[in-house]
């Protein structure tokens, strides 16, 4: 079990949320099997994510999708963001948490979209991640701590 | 010249079958490479590992969930 506390003015305009370190790749299977035929992979890139309370789903930035070379698993699925649909792709990625004790996940289900709010971050972590953990935000020293 | 959409076989597969794997293997995971299915699991982990061990990396596999109706992901 570890815990992480992350800072998050919700009264800063320019505070996007709360955000956390991620280290998106490849599920470890996926670059095994890669290698094993002489496929190459990336470095791993350290991004931030937001903790979006809001997506049912995982979301990557189609950019970093693409630089990663996550492996698609299907195309099509529907997301539905401010009222628009918008048809997407899947991914089998992992997701780890540099810099703190949280466990990681791999392999997990991904969707890659064209995200508005690149400059903020990359990645939403959805629900399928938060279930795994506990959340509580302390509005008098706007602090978000995590536990797994 | 024409182009094929990503995973357009498989997708044509799974349609195929929808009515039928609702029924028999609702909120499974199907693992499908061209006309082969690979088989259902409890789990998309499960499924892909499956796929991996099958079908290798070398051509992208279809893993899909098995609904009759089609999830929508919300994004606020």
């Amino acid at each position: 079990m570890a815990t992480v506390e992350l800072h998050w003015d919700p009264f800063d305009q320019d505070d996007p949320g709360p955000c956390i370190d991620v280290v998106v790749m490849n599920s470890r299977d996926v670059m095994e099997a890669g290698r094993s035929i002489g496929l190459d992979y990336p470095k791993p890139l350290r991004m931030r994510a937001l903790l979006d309370t809001g997506a049912s789903i995982t979301v990557i930035s189609k950019k970093f999708a693409n630089y990663c070379k996550l492996f698609q698993t299907n195309e099509g699925s529907e997301v539905t963001a401010i009222g628009a649909t918008h048809r997407c792709a899947e991914h089998a990625g992992s997701i780890s948490f540099p810099g703190t004790g949280l466990r990681g996940f791999d392999p997990i289900r991904i969707i890659s979209a064209v995200f508005v709010k690149e400059r903020y971050y990359a990645i939403l972590i959805g629900r399928d991640i938060l279930r795994n953990w506990v959340i509580s935000f302390d509005g008098r020293s706007r602090r978000v701590t995590i536990t797994d | 010249m024409a182009t094929t959409e990503p995973f357009s076989a498989e997708l044509e597969m799974f349609e195929q079958h929808r009515k039928e794997w609702s029924r028999s293997h609702s909120g499974k995971y199907v693992a499908i490479q061209g006309e082969v299915i690979e088989g259902f699991f409890g789990s998309y982990a499960e499924a892909l590992r499956a796929g991996l061990q099958k079908f290798g990396v070398g051509r992208q596999f279809l893993v899909k969930q098995v609904w009759m109706t089609e999830p929508v992901y919300f994004v606020s």
